[in-house]
């Protein structure tokens, strides 16, 4: 269906970013890296190519997405064995296609497949690879990456040394652009004695049943803890969430209290989040949760108690009754 | 069953990191270690295993002195045998520096059946050494574990992805890393085992104990290099409103719509 082209003959020293298929479906975290790296791209003058392991092509549901996206090129391998993602195979594969077409960077979105991969693709090919970056510029012609690290709301900017560069890109750090241009589809062709096998079986495979939650790429999170003093309060977070665009995200003690899913929970024992707006209603700010929010733009605590530690890290505190607050709020809102 | 090991690292005590805002560097002088927390939850898996399989847990780290009471502690918990990598060279280590001494120590402890770590630190959080180690050592990984058992000589292992949960057979050995949530107990130390603890000291490795190309270590051997760190700014400082309900939420609003949440 596409030109069919072997390792040998890939084109070299492309900026290569990992598109990542599940069951025929490519996550939209892949598109979002492409929105920097095309830029990057451009200022380097080399091409952006969509690197994707499929286990057979009628699968693939999302064409119209491939074909209006920001990469020059597009580079399937499409082989029976590569239906489930398995490491180990998944890793031999990419670092035949390093080997061969020598890129200048290899980008993968830091979704939980990209985060089991590249650290293994970058320790076979022995080189460095930043994670979950969230800025990348070009200055004196080399990659500089930023990334946010734990707590005290520090930056690091970082360089890689080794060629390919490479690294984990943040979910939803960049928006998904289009591009003008239809990319070019090719298929790599593997050598006849490439050997095809992963040493993990895959028994049982369970979907979600849930929709997963946004809340770590969330803009905006309306938060609750035991200060709501009820589920019955904490619910109507979601009536607020509603209207504000934002997710519901909670404190261990009340997902353990059966008042909302576990899955949104805050902190170190739950998800890391990076709003621009964080509003926290009843929540003391326990190390353990604030790790998992501290960085977000802008802290709106409330709380009865002053001394409370949110309200020490927040931008804006309310000293009030956080169950009478969050009504009042919704009444004058659904004005 | 081969032994279990588990990798642990020592994480600057939260609220104890400062920039040096001249340098751009991290001050780590006066910084007061914690154990990892994300590593309770594999070392909860290792002894549960020990427990269920009558196996040996050996528990190893790469890092200063500084971490040899954390080691001391989890020997408390219940290991079988506590050992620091410690040695200059391995200052300035990035993950491919770190992985590289982990798959060297690791495999002078063969055989092993298994090697558990935690999901992520909380300082460098790359999340990245667990599969990095697997790859130098030609082994399986597997992130996000939650629950981990033998059947008929393979690890049954249920992780975590994106789309679901899938339950994944494998022959040993492998690296794990442990996903955050997979314990609703961790255990504490043992009494007895506290006191024993007092006399008990860890095993230290340095590079010339492990055969290690001088090359690969340290800031020689990272190829990603922290080339500046800075101080996000604070928008305002922090303004703290009493008030009656009324005003915080009029003040609320206002707030909302400066921020662009509500449009009118
Ligand atoms: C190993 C471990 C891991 C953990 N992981 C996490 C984690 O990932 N995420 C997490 O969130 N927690 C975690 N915790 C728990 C954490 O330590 C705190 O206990 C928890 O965050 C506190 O939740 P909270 O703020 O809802 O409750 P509390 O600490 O009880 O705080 C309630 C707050 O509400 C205020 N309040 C009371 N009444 C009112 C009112 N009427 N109006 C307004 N305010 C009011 C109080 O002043 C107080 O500040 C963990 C703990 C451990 C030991
Ligand atoms: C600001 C900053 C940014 C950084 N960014 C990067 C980066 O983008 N890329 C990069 O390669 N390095 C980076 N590093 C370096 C990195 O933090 C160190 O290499 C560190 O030794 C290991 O990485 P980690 O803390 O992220 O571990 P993670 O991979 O997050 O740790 C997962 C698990 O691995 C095990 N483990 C990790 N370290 C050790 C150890 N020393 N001994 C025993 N077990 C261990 C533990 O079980 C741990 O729970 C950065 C460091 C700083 C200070």
């Amino acid at each position: 269906m596409f030109e069919k082209i072997k390792l040998e003959d890939l084109s070299k020293e492309n900026i290569l970013a990992y598109g990542e298929f599940y069951k025929g479906e490519l996550n939209s975290s892949s598109l979002e890296i492409l929105s920097p790296l095309k830029e990057i791209a451009q200022t380097l003058n080399k091409k952006l190519i969509l690197v994707s392991l499929i286990g057979s092509l009628e699968n693939i549901k999302d064409w119209e997405e491939i074909k209006k996206s920001l990469a020059d090129e597009v580079w399937f391998v499409i082989n029976e064995e590569l239906k489930d993602f398995r490491e180990d195979l998944y890793t031999e594969v990419l670092v035949k296609i390093v080997k061969f077409s020598q890129p200048y960077g290899f980008f993968f979105p830091a979704t939980k497949i990209g985060m089991s991969l590249a650290p293994r693709v970058a320790g076979a090919l022995q080189v460095g690879l930043c994670a979950h970056v969230n800025n990348l510029e070009v200055k004196d012609n080399q990659i500089i990456m930023a990334r946010p690290t734990y707590g005290e709301n520090i930056i690091a900017k970082l360089i890689s040394k080794s060629i390919p560069i490479m690294a984990t890109i943040s979910l939803g750090a960049f928006g998904i652009k289009y591009g003008e241009k239809e990319p070019s589809i090719k298929e790599i062709i593997f050598p006849e004695d490439f050997v095809w096998k992963s040493k993990l079986k895959i028994r049982r495979f369970a979907p979600s049943k849930k929709k997963p939650t946004k809340l770590s790429t969330a803009k905006v999170i309306v938060a609750g803890g035991r200060g709501l003093k009820n589920k019955e309060t904490f619910q109507k977070l979601f009536e607020l969430a509603n209207l504000l665009g934002a997710e519901v995200g909670a404190t261990r003690p009340v997902c353990y209290e059966g008042w909302v899913e576990e899955e949104r929970m805050i902190g170190i024992s739950g998800v890391t989040v990076r709003p621009k707006v964080y509003i926290g209603f009843g929540i003391s700010g326990a190390l353990q949760h604030t790790v998992g929010m501290e960085n977000s733009e802008f802290i709106i605590a409330v709380n009865t108690d002053k001394e409370a530690p949110l309200v020490k890290i927040a931008n804006l505190a309310l000293i009030g009754d956080a169950g009478k607050i969050l009504e009042l709020l919704l009444k004058n809102l659904s004005k | 069953m081969e032994k279990i090991i588990v990798c642990i690292k020592g994480v600057p005590k939260p609220g104890s990191i400062k920039v040096d805002p001249e340098t751009h560097t991290l001050k780590r002088e006066n910084m007061e270690l914690i154990l990892n927390p994300n590593d309770r939850p594999a070392l909860e898996m290792a002894l549960r295993l020990k427990n269920t399989y009558n196996t040996e847990v050996v528990v190893i780290s790469m890092g200063p002195p500084n971490v040899i009471p954390l080691l001391k502690y989890i020997y408390a918990l219940g290991a079988d045998q506590i050992i620091l990598l410690s040695d200059r060279a391995f200052a300035g280590s990035d993950t491919l520096a770190t992985s590289y001494v982990l798959a060297k120590a690791i495999e002078k402890l063969s055989p092993f059946s298994l090697v558990l770590m935690g999901l992520k630190s909380i300082d460098g959080e790359t999340a990245q050494v667990p599969p990095e180690t697997a790859s130098l050592l030609g082994i399986p990984s597997l992130t996000n574990v939650k629950d981990l058992f033998m059947e008929r000589g393979k690890w049954i292992a249920i992780r975590e992805m994106d789309y679901g949960e899938e339950e994944i057979e494998v022959t040993p050995p492998i690296v794990a890393s442990v996903s955050p949530l997979a314990f609703d107990y961790i255990r504490p130390p043992s009494l007895k085992r506290l006191l024993e603890v007092k006399t008990k000291e860890p095993l230290i490795c340095q590079v010339k104990d492990l055969n290690l190309d001088p090359q690969r270590l340290g800031l020689q051997g990272s190829p990603t290099q922290v080339i500046e760190v800075f101080e996000k700014k604070i928008e305002t400082k922090g303004l703290v409103l009493e008030g009656s309900p009324e005003e915080l939420v009029e003040k609320l609003i206002e707030i909302l719509k400066d921020k662009g949440l509500i449009k009118f």
